[in-house]
């Protein structure tokens, strides 16, 4: 009850942000439920139907990323030093933010099954009635717990990842500090690769910055060797599995699901990783170049600040680069191989996973805006011209373009070469 | 107060405010204050908490315009120039130091001392040279080359002292500039501050609730819910209190 009466005082904008969870929540349910369908007109084809499922993981963990993203810059679950005192504390506003995140959640899945249900034609009445009978299995029942199953997975994964970023910690000495302040990074060591996809890693280690981190600048975050190791060992597996040439043995994409050397998924997945895992050390690498050698005032604010924002920034960008250059390496794909080019299903993976990876580096964007709130003001009060925080601000993103914009493009280049036809 | 609008302060204030009335979202702050700063003065505004002292030094630094009222700093009006004048005027003319250190968490001490040097435009070397200069000065040399989370909250404090007096402003504002410290720490920045305003003849503003940091300035305009008290102490439970414990 606490997280709707908050969220119904709340902004708009942060209203239409939950909003996008719902949406996201939604075709991740849609997906799954029409992988569901494909399973159930196609009972014989098991792997097929497998390999359908895998790659709806894809877009479910963007959706868990975003929505992790949006209850940790969510206003309404921020500590109040106020409220605390009655009660409404830090762990309770973890609780209160899942409480919410499944809420969305909820609403996208209901939603998806709606429409589900409307296209399979079990629901009459609107347009496109039966639009989708061959495709979604209308002839056969639809098991219960199937769909109860497939439904309540976004919301559950979106609210415990939620829960567990936002949960309290530390002891006696408070984790998330009141005013939060932007100089603080995560120094713990990058998490050993356990997760199925880069982006369930992304989430889980998008923990908020400790305050007052002593070591915050001078140690440079400690994913960058791992990080390229993996991306490195990921496109060498793929290579490996795609050896001998042939044209049966291309990449298993969703719209061609006759053929699946897993070599090649499982390279482009380390592939993926490694740049999640590379990426703050990218972003620190990238601030120290831009600070380098007798900087002024704006190459000296705009270098540190990336050097100090690198844990915070890092992995989402490492992410986002991840899909850019998974996507381009399909699209040559899909141009070369025979046969159908991709279908609406797999355009909405596609789309899904590009959007909610975006979606999620500008909202760590503007929650590092706002946490550098204070140290903004402050400059602003020693005189900085509002022009040089924007000229710094500028010369960050001409500098992480400059950087990441050729990474990309150099990994879909070598991941799309051995699989070319 | 009988000016008539259209004239000038007089010649020998630095700075000059008349009748400033300023309301933060319909909350009066500041209800027809008038006062001067001489040339090479340390001014002590006073007053409890609330009484609209950092109202009035923002009002007198161009961080805020007033809702009324005219601000003149050294014969030209501050109360109608445009943010970009003002902007312009701050980083060339004022300093601040506020009650907490502020500094950029990303920078180490004398990266932070010689940062608006770095905004007026000043080269590298020369800025880093003027910036340890003045480190050393207020006994933190040793502490140049560390982050300010490293350091202990006096040292930052004196940091951001170092900060402002680098730039060698005009006119120096400090608001509370020993709110956050222990009483042995506070005097020791107050000295170095009012040492090193007299020695390098700055104008000061500076708020204060401390009657015995008032003691150290020139002059002090008491302030009192937002209005000008006479120049008498302040009456009332604090001030008493505060007489008892420094007679």
């Amino acid at each position: 009850m606490l997280a709707l009466r908050l969220a119904r005082g709340t902004h708009p904008l942060v209203l239409l942000r939950r909003l996008f969870v719902a949406a996201a929540s939604a075709g991740v349910g849609f997906l799954l439920l029409c992988t569901l369908g494909h399973a159930l007109s196609h009972p014989g084809q098991t792997s097929a139907s497998l390999l359908r499922l895998l790659w709806c993981l894809a877009p479910l963990a963007a959706t868990v990323q975003f929505a992790v993203a949006v209850a940790r810059t969510d206003p309404s679950t921020r500590p109040r030093p106020g409220l605390s005192a009655v009660g409404l504390g830090p762990a309770r506003l973890a609780a209160t933010a899942a409480a919410s995140t499944a809420l969305s959640c909820t609403l996208g899945s209901m939603v998806a099954l709606l429409v589900f249900l409307h296209l399979r034609g079990d629901l009459t009445g609107l347009p496109f009635d039966r639009a989708g009978t061959e495709l979604l299995a209308a002839d056969r029942p639809l098991p219960l717990a199937a769909v109860v199953i497939l439904l309540s997975l976004a919301p559950l994964t979106a609210s415990t990842a939620s829960a567990w970023v936002l949960r309290p910690r530390g002891g006696t000495r408070g984790r998330r500090p009141v005013a939060p302040r932007g100089d603080g990074v995560r120094d713990t060591p990058a998490p050993p690769p356990a997760s199925s996809t880069p982006h369930t890693t992304g989430t889980a280690t998008l923990a908020p910055p400790t305050p007052l981190a002593a070591s915050l600048v001078t140690s440079p975050p400690a994913g960058l060797p791992w990080g390229v190791a993996l991306t490195a060992a990921g496109l060498a597996v793929e290579t490996y599995a795609s050896r001998g040439g042939g044209s049966g043995r291309v990449l298993p994409l969703p719209g061609h699901a006759d053929l699946a050397p897993a070599g090649v998924l499982a390279g482009w997945s380390l592939t993926a990783l490694g740049l999640a895992l590379a990426g703050p050390g990218l972003v620190h690498l990238c601030g120290f170049l831009l600070q380098a050698v007798r900087p002024g005032a704006v190459r000296l604010l705009a270098g540190r600040v990336l050097q100090g924002e690198a844990g915070r920034i890092g992995r989402p960008l490492g992410v986002v680069c991840a899909t850019a250059s998974g996507l381009i390496a399909a699209t040559t794909l899909y141009s070369r191989a025979p046969g159908p080019s991709f279908g609406p299903l797999t355009a909405l993976g596609a789309a899904l996973v590009l959007v909610c990876t975006t979606a999620t580096l500008i909202l760590v964007a503007l929650e590092t805006k706002q946490a550098r709130t204070a140290t903004t003001r402050a400059l602003l009060r020693q005189g900085a011209a509002a022009q040089t925080l924007r000229a710094a601000a500028l010369t960050r993103l001409v500098a992480l373009i400059t950087l990441f914009a050729p990474v990309t493009w150099a990994l879909a280049t070598l991941a799309a070469a051995p699989l070319a036809p | 107060m009988v000016v008539p609008p259209d004239n000038a302060p007089p010649d020998n204030d630095v700075l000059w405010a008349r009748s400033l009335h300023h309301a933060h979202e319909g909350s009066p702050a500041l209800v027809d204050v008038s006062l001067a700063v001489r040339e090479g003065e340390i001014l002590a505004v006073t007053g409890p908490r609330g009484s609209g002292k950092t109202t009035l030094l923002n009002c007198l630094s161009g961080h805020l315009v007033p809702d009324d009222g005219e601000v003149w700093f050294n014969s030209v009006p501050v109360h109608t120039m445009g943010a970009l004048t003002r902007e312009r005027l701050r980083r060339d003319r004022f300093a601040w130091i506020s009650s907490s250190p502020d500094l950029v968490p990303e920078l180490t001490a004398w990266e932070n001392t010689a940062l608006p040097l770095l905004l007026r435009g000043e080269g590298h070397k020369a800025a880093k040279a003027t910036a340890v200069e003045w480190l050393e000065r207020l006994d933190i040399g040793a502490v140049a080359r560390k982050r300010p989370a490293a350091l202990l909250q006096a040292q930052r404090q004196r940091v951001a002292i170092a900060r402002a007096l680098a730039t060698a402003p005009s006119v120096l504002f400090a608001d509370e500039p020993t709110a956050p410290l222990h009483r042995s720490d506070a005097a020791q920045v107050l000295r170095t501050l009012t040492t090193a305003a007299r020695s390098h003849s700055l104008t000061v503003v500076l708020a204060t609730h401390d009657p015995e940091v008032a003691a150290l300035a020139d002059r002090a305009v008491p302030l009192l819910d937002g209005r000008r008290a006479a120049s008498a102490p302040v009456a009332g439970t604090e001030g008493r209190a505060a007489c008892s414990l420094s007679a």
